[in-house]
């Protein structure tokens, strides 16, 4: 769902977290003010993160639906080729527990791998998404989600207050 | 009835004269490397007599050791195969599947005795020689790994006789090349599940030992020890 | 102290331009180089090919030593992969300061270790050109691989630690793709923006990277280490007199980590060198590095003895002809594995001034990353060519198709690297950006010194 996101640029963090102080007061939830910055800010030094970080447990769905089929494939092995070498028996435990631990962590990578990015939002190249290159410049450029003109023209105030350079709204996605 | 190959070999009769391996290379289609490349190490022949020395010249004396592919039971070379190239087949043999093999090479690292093979190269057989050729198995091509069948192709026909007949493989049909060309009559070929057949009496000599037994690859080769003392 | 609520300390644009200098401008020399590695890249192809039309025995390999310098390459570059993510996983869990500038470069190292190690079976194997008989897929030649054989455990064991390490080294790299598509024009601009799958920076992104990097990070640590012990098993399964040793898993791996590192330190001092990073790049990682080389060189020491040990006790007969080898026909390489890699290595590392000279820690590590070959050499072929029964003794030498295929794997290497810096971002900029926020300058007394200010809300230790 587009919509309209006022943007505006700050050249520190301390404007940047006062004028995010500025629109939670409007009020704005939580969720719908962020930053963009070229490096990681500390939760809460300008806004917060309201959602839990929930695709860690698709590293452990991938590890297991890996080890299922590292199983699948040693156990089906045994079935569809059982052929006797150096006298053993068909069935070999150690050799099962390698394979099925080799494909159950590649299913952990490849499920934190996909479902990090899900949750990222990466890979979304056909929505339009708020962007300022100029924060690779060391300014961080904070967000607000807003509904109506109203709520925009006081959340462009509450930047403009704290300082904030090139205030404007956008369309797009965050 | 139930197969199981065995081979014996009797070391108090072996001189040595290496008629075995000339009649292997024949039978087996087994290439002929030439001078250089066995200086490299790279013998095709499937047996080879390997010759000892026991005590300082002037009382030095050869010992002579034919050693064929033991057949193993636990075979070290099938496990470590990626490709199940080489197996154990229904009479309990050792079995080598050229077509499958791909040449990594870890059955002949993994097999004590050093029997295994590798087609260093393609083989030729200049005119008239390709017709020495037996047509009873193929020629094998570079890359592949080939070693000592206990001449299955013999064994087959025997068998594949036998039933025609409708009746069950008799002691001493099935007799691989070296076998039946050892002049001294070292080599016994046969089936030990068969309580009455020779090599049963055979494997019971008090001489019999098997090479590397400490290793538990429980060959299906025995050896049957050289005696020592006078007129030896 | 400027400011230190402005994330940047230095000019974030001149920081960019300094760490990706190897990115712009394209000179003649890097032609040259570029040319001339894919010279003897073609070379070493031409000759594998020259060695699968004619045979195996274009190679110096006999019976018994079917296995020869192919195989003691694979296990050295696989070997020499475990610098880079491993190394790089471990720093970041354990949050060592000064990672930041080697991360990329020894991931990358990995990666591209791996993909030339992963050639040397496919190039050793007697019928390359039927490689795929060892792929489980169903087909109607009623071919299937054999779990059983440790060929197999190594195949899917490398097939996880290749995807999983670029993995690691792509979802590292990702902020500064971003960084990178900002400041490109032209091309560049679409390549990295495709690369960067749009990563912008946002708060929600960047808590949600440092936890994906953090599980990474945990996941490939143990990736690595069964990776080699895999690696050490193939030997170690056989019935090979010398090979058939329990301690094999752990010694390969701390072997492996030995020289990874010792990789990482010439890598890290070219990078250096070529691309001006010198005040990225200080004598604290280098000396950092040389610390660790240190205690790996003692740990290899540590295993060697208590491997040769165990043996010489015992004097198990088989074992021992192997190792009585060691003192006669291949004496010259026993001493260089020795020598590199412990006895003139450990107490030259144990001096505070060679680990703090970077010229004189590259010389050490190109000594331990040429005495850890001679290592794979030798635990490759004196086992086989004293094997159980004397009569089929046979010695082995290299051929010249063998070394030509050896240096086309160190060209392909390299060029890899060549190119790879050239169009990726070859140093962390945005972990070293971070770690320069992170810094201030605080007096105490009469000094200045550097106090690291580390957020312990976000990404505990999982950024990279």
């Amino acid at each position: 769902m587009s919509g309209i996101v006022v943007v505006g640029l700050f050249d520190a963090v301390d404007p940047a977290a006062a004028a995010a102080r500025a629109l939670r007061a409007l009020p704005l939830p939580e969720g719908d003010v962020t930053t963009l910055s070229p490096m990681p800010l500390p939760d809460g030094a300008v806004c917060r993160d309201p959602r839990g970080i929930g695709f860690p447990r698709f590293t452990l769905v991938g590890w297991f639906a890996g080890a299922l089929a590292g199983l699948a494939l040693a156990l089906g092995t045994y079935l569809l080729y059982p052929l006797i070498t150096g006298g053993k028996a068909i069935i070999s435990v150690p050799p099962t527990l390698i394979v099925t631990y080799e494909v159950a962590m590649l299913g952990a990578l490849a499920g934190t791998l996909i479902a990090g990015f899900w949750e990222m939002g990466l890979c979304r190249f056909r929505t339009r998404l708020i962007h300022d290159p100029r924060i690779q410049e060391g300014k961080i450029l904070l967000c607000a989600r807003v509904s109506g003109d109203e709520e925009a023209r006081r959340a462009m105030d509450a930047m403009e207050t704290a300082g904030g350079t090139d205030v404007r709204p956008e369309e797009g996605e965050l | 009835m139930n197969i199981k190959w065995a081979m014996a070999i009797d070391l108090d009769r072996c001189t040595g004269c290496g008629a075995c391996v000339v009649a292997c290379v024949a039978e087996n289609n087994i290439p002929v490397v030439g001078e250089a490349e066995v200086e490299k190490g790279r013998l095709m022949q499937w047996l080879r007599v390997a010759r000892y020395w026991e005590g300082e010249y002037p009382e030095a004396q050869a010992v002579y050791l034919p050693v064929p592919c033991m057949q193993c039971e636990r075979a070290p070379c099938e496990t470590v195969c990626p490709v199940y190239a080489t197996y154990h087949n229904e009479d309990g043999l050792n079995a080598m599947v050229y077509n499958r093999c791909v040449g990594t090479r870890y059955c002949a690292n993994n097999c004590p005795y050093s029997v295994r093979v590798f087609n260093w190269f393609d083989h030729k057989w200049e005119k008239p020689l390709d017709e020495q050729l037996s047509p009873d198995l193929t020629t094998r091509s570079r890359g592949v790994m080939e070693k000592c069948t206990f001449c299955i192709q013999r064994i087959r026909r025997a068998k594949e006789t036998a039933e025609e007949e409708g009746r069950e493989i008799r002691d001493g049909e099935a007799v691989p090349a070296c076998v039946q060309t050892c002049p001294p009559g070292a080599l016994l070929f046969g089936n030990m599940a068969d309580p009455h057949s020779e090599i049963t009496r055979k494997l019971k000599d008090p001489r019999r030992f098997r090479l590397m037994e400490h290793l538990g690859t429980e060959p299906r080769v025995v050896y049957l020890k050289r005696q020592k003392g006078a007129g030896r | 102290m400027n400011g230190s609520d402005h994330l940047a300390r230095t000019d974030p644009g001149a920081l960019y331009r300094e760490l990706s200098r190897s990115n712009l401008p394209t000179t003649k020399k890097w032609y040259l180089g570029v040319a001339l590695l894919s010279l003897v890249v073609l070379w070493g192809v031409g000759c594998f090919i020259y060695m699968m039309k004619t045979g195996m025995g274009v190679t110096g390999l006999n019976r018994p030593v079917m296995w020869g310098v192919f195989i003691a390459s694979f296990v050295f570059w696989i070997g020499l992969s475990h610098s880079g993510t491993l190394i790089s996983a471990i720093l970041r869990l354990t949050n060592a300061t000064w990672r930041a500038p080697i991360l990329r470069g020894a991931e990358a190292m990995t990666a591209f270790a791996l993909m030339v190690g992963g050639l040397f079976p496919l190039l050793h194997i007697g019928r390359n050109w039927r490689f795929y008989y060892m792929i489980p897929y169903p087909n109607s030649r009623q071919l299937w691989p054999n779990l059983r054989s440790p060929l197999m455990w190594d195949a899917v064991a490398i097939n996880t630690y290749l995807l999983g390490s670029l993995t690691f080294l792509y979802f590292g790299m990702i902020p500064d793709l971003a960084i990178a598509r900002d400041h490109a024009t032209g091309w560049r601009k679409k390549f990295y923006s495709a690369l960067a799958l749009g990563f912008r920076g946002t708060h929600n992104e960047w808590r949600r990277y440092h936890v994906a990097s953090t599980i990474f990070a945990i996941l490939i640590i143990p990736v690595a280490v069964s990776v080699h012990s895999i690696v050490g098993w193939d030997f170690a399964m056989a019935k090979v007199p010398g090979w058939h040793s329990t301690i094999f898993a752990p010694y390969f791996v701390t072997g492996a980590i030995f020289s990874g590192i010792a990789g990482v330190v010439i890598v890290m001092a070219t990078l250096r060198k070529v691309f001006r990073l010198e005040r990225v790049l200080t004598v604290v990682q280098f000396e950092n590095l040389g610390k660790l080389l240190c205690t790996m060189s003692l740990l290899w020491g540590y295993f060697y003895f208590a491997d040769f040990l165990t043996v010489w006790y015992n004097r198990n007969p088989e074992e021992w002809e192997v190792f009585r080898s060691y003192a006669a026909d291949y004496l010259p390489l026993f001493l260089v594995m020795i020598g590199c890699n412990f006895v003139v290595s450990f107490p030259l590392l144990c001096m505070r001034r060679v680990r703090r000279s970077i010229p004189a820690l590259s010389v050490v590590s190109l000594m331990i990353v040429i005495g850890m070959y001679a290592e794979r050499i030798m635990i490759v072929v004196p086992s086989l060519a004293r094997r159980n029964d004397p009569f089929i003794w046979h010695n082995y030498f290299p051929s010249w198709v063998e070394f030509s295929i050896l240096a086309g794997a160190l060209a392909l290497f390299l060029l890899l690297y060549t190119i790879f810096a050239k169009f990726f971002p070859i140093m962390a900029i945005n972990d070293i950006q971070e770690r320069l926020f992170q810094t201030t300058d605080r007096k105490i007394g009469g000094v200045t010194v550097e106090s690291i200010g580390m957020p312990h809300d976000t990404g505990k230790g999982g950024h990279g």
